[in-house]
């Protein structure tokens, strides 16, 4: 069985990169931003989804685990892609409130034209 | 590795050295011709440059030129090589992000061919 | 004194401190200077109390977070989140304290006409949270998490004069690379994670060892390219050219002093020499098994590191904007660093790459102090001036007399002369690379010759003739001083005692740093 969303992942990775390096509106290097992260936390999220012996892991909740026979997927990287998206909504408001805050400054939002700094 | 150092000793020929260079002024100023104390022997003189003269034109330089010129000779004799750095500084964000990318290429090219 | 009960000390009290800032500050103005000025001085006094313990002890202190031993119950590999600390973590430590702490007490009168000074606070608390956590921690994840904060409070910190252009795009320009090379790491930590299926870097160790796969070369390959970035190597170097000018003074004291070395440069070392390990590769290479090659990893850091010194310190030679020069500089002193790290890691087991990495942290640590006493001048000169273009500021020294000594004191020690403390940790890195490589060696001496340069450029400025801008000014007050004093005095201090420093600590920092097993059974219990 291909696993498709480890290909995807890479691919939104990917994407992301080439927006960042394409394109020259800051909201859509935000976006750039957020897809990059999208593909790591589906990468971190498809690593505790292993299908074994044909079973469909279930949710990783502990109470009543016993009666439970079906495998579960691995809880701690739900944990790592809980924080980290934590971490990414940091990241995207402050990039938004830099933006709206360069808009006003700089009247544009094309990237071409923040480069006062230099040399 | 190389030979040895302690910082106390040069801080005593520092002092040694403080001391001579005070006998030797004491001593030159006694059997010259005597040292103007005022008027124009008393400028700052550095690199040549004259603080007090104007050059036509640049009047409003005047009196804040100093530290610029210092390093001429450095800056002209690497001229290019200055001019071709100063080129890639372009402050442009697409930039800085190639040239991440080029980095992460480069390392894991190494890191695969030789690692 | 026991370290083991004082490490969460030193995240929890700038964590309170960071988030009850808001609460203090709505009894007043004085109250929130107090609480700021008190909660660094006690995450000071945490951190000292840490650092004498871990260099008494000689050992390896650890923690673990919600329970006695880090193991899992029944399983022998260990299961939950560990802080460890080594004396080179120990020295990052007392180095981010002792820097904040005075930023802090600078920032008191530097800061005073500036609004919105409980979330400055907040933040540059939090910044040194960030920092402490990275130095103590012994968990990938938690690395990450720290990173970020530290990484986030900077970016906001850098854009805080929102009412300037200058610091909106130097903002802009530092988040959206910097975020792109977070993600490296985290993609990073994510592939390590799938391969290994851990995250405690001591046992990840072990793992790796077991079996160095393609995957993990990968991941090696996306730290390096984010540490690299995080650490301001060239040629991923210019968005620190424009971030560290732009920020107020007292935090560009702490990015160019702290962030730079403790997120960038000690996450690479601890990363390379505690994770992926030089002893691993030789034993593995020795018996025949697949290894990761480490001797490649440390030459191309050197090539980095060699890039960095050039054109980092040539770039400070053509600048006008004196802290624009002092960030150029600062690039350039990461290079010596890394070339430090670089020759540490390829001449591994020699005595040669044990001094070499010794210069490293020796560096590190006097760094921090030099380039933060040459920010906080450059920040005094602004509060006074309201310039900070060198050709306007001709002739500082006749009206600001003690901040040009001081500003001469840290520039002779930053350009390496005796008998300052940058003499001896530049001393050790050239001695290191003379005999490893000798055309490391030249380039070391003629990345020296471009600093110099650069520097002779601010104090002839200095010592010119008064421009009329410059007759107005004086020197700064009290709590804007009194740092500047304390840098000035801790350098001519180390300078004195080169060799004893270095065989008390810098080198027994050295050794931990390269005593991987230490490191290892520090968590493990020697399984």
């Amino acid at each position: 069985m291909i696993q498709f969303q480890f290909i995807t992942a890479f691919l939104l990775i990917v994407l992301g990169i080439y927006a960042f390096l394409a394109k020259r509106n800051l909201i859509k290097l935000i976006l750039a931003l957020d897809i990059i992260d999208s593909g790591i936390h589906l990468l971190l999220i498809s690593l505790g989804y292993r299908i074994e012996l044909n079973e469909v892991p279930t949710a990783p909740i502990y109470t009543g685990y016993e009666t439970l026979k079906s495998p579960m997927v691995g809880p701690l990287p739900q944990a790592l892609v809980l924080t980290s998206i934590v971490i990414g909504v940091c990241v995207l408001s402050l990039a938004m409130a830099l933006t709206i805050n360069a808009y006003r400054h700089y009247g544009t939002l094309d990237v071409r034209a923040l480069r006062r700094l230099r040399g | 590795m190389f030979g040895y150092w302690d910082a106390l000793y040069f801080v005593l020929v520092f002092i040694v050295g403080l001391i001579l260079a005070y006998l030797l002024d004491k001593w030159a100023k006694k059997s010259g011709m005597g040292t103007r104390e005022v008027g124009e022997g008393t400028k700052i003189f550095i690199s040549g440059e004259d603080p007090e003269k104007v050059i036509p034109g640049f009047e409003h330089l005047e009196g804040s030129y100093t530290g610029r010129n210092v390093m001429w000779g450095l800056t002209y004799a690497l001229k290019r090589f200055f001019t071709a750095l100063r080129g890639e500084h372009t402050g442009l964000l697409t930039d800085y992000v190639s040239y991440l990318i080029i980095t992460t290429a480069f390392v894991m090219m190494v890191l695969l061919i030789w690692g | 004194m026991n370290g083991e009960a004082i490490l969460p000390y030193l995240i929890i009290i700038p964590l309170f401190g960071a988030f009850s800032m808001p609460i203090v500050s709505l009894i007043g103005r004085k109250a929130r200077e107090a609480w700021a000025v008190i909660i660094s001085g006690a995450t000071l006094a945490v951190a000292s109390a840490l650092f004498y313990s871990v260099w008494e002890d000689r050992g390896i202190i650890v923690y673990t977070l919600g329970a006695k031993s880090p193991l899992g119950q029944g399983v022998s590999f260990p299961i939950r989140i560990v802080w460890e600390v080594d004396l080179f973590g120990a020295i990052m430590v007392l180095m981010v304290a002792l820097v904040s702490f005075l930023a802090v007490v600078y920032s008191l009168g530097y800061m005073k006409h500036d609004t919105g000074l409980d979330k400055y606070y907040t933040l540059i608390i939090v910044l040194e949270l960030g920092m402490l956590g990275i130095a103590i921690t012994g968990d990938l994840f938690n690395f990450y998490v720290f990173l970020e904060i530290m990484s986030i409070a900077s970016y906001a910190l850098v854009a805080f004069r929102n009412d300037t252009w200058e610091g909106i795009e130097a903002g802009i320009k530092y988040m959206f690379v910097g975020s792109i090379a977070s993600s490296f790491i985290l993609l990073g930590i994510a592939l390590l994670y799938g391969q290994y299926g851990t995250l405690t870097m001591s046992y990840l160790a072990v793992k790796l060892a077991q079996n160095p796969t393609v995957t993990a070369k990968v991941a090696l390959a996306l730290f390096i390219a984010g540490l690299l970035f995080k650490s301001g190597a060239s040629p991923v170097h210019m968005w620190l050219a424009d971030a560290h000018p732009a920020a107020p003074s007292s935090i560009s004291a702490m990015l160019s002093g702290l962030v730079i070395k403790v997120g960038g440069v000690y996450a690479l070392a601890r990363l390379l020499f505690s994770i992926y390990s030089p002893l691993a590769y030789k034993a593995l290479r020795a018996y025949g098994y697949p290894y990761i090659n480490m001797n490649t990893v440390g030459w191309a850091i050197i090539i980095f590191a060699c890039l960095t010194l050039i054109i980092g310190n040539a770039m400070a030679v053509i600048q006008t904007d004196m802290k624009r020069l002092l960030a150029y500089s600062s690039v350039g002193q990461i290079g010596y660093i890394l070339l430090g790290l670089g020759i540490g890691l390829a001449a591994y087991g020699s005595h040669t790459g044990e001094v070499a990495l010794a210069g490293a942290i020796y560096h590190t640590f006097n760094h921090a102090l030099m380039k933060a006493l040459l920010f906080l001048i450059a920040g005094v000169v602004i509060h006074e001036l309201g310039t900070r273009d060198l050709n306007e500021l001709s002739g500082l020294a006749k009206t600001m007399p003690k901040t040009t000594f001081a500003f001469l004191i840290g520039a002779a020690a930053i350009i390496g002369m005796p008998p300052l403390n940058g003499f001896a940790s530049k001393w050790l890195i050239y001695e290191s690379s003379a005999i490893f490589n000798p055309i490391l060696g030249a380039i070391a001496i003629i990345g020296t010759a471009f600093c110099t340069a650069a520097y002779v450029r601010v104090l002839y400025t200095f010592f010119g003739r008064p421009s009329e801008r410059v007759m107005k000014a004086k020197d700064p007050e009290a709590s804007m001083l009194w740092p500047i004093i304390i840098l000035a005095v801790a350098i001519v201090i180390m300078g004195l005692f080169p060799w004893q420093i270095s065989e008390k600590v810098m080198l027994p920092a050295a050794k931990a740093l390269e005593d991987q097993l230490a490191y290892i059974s520090a968590v493990l219990g020697g399984a």
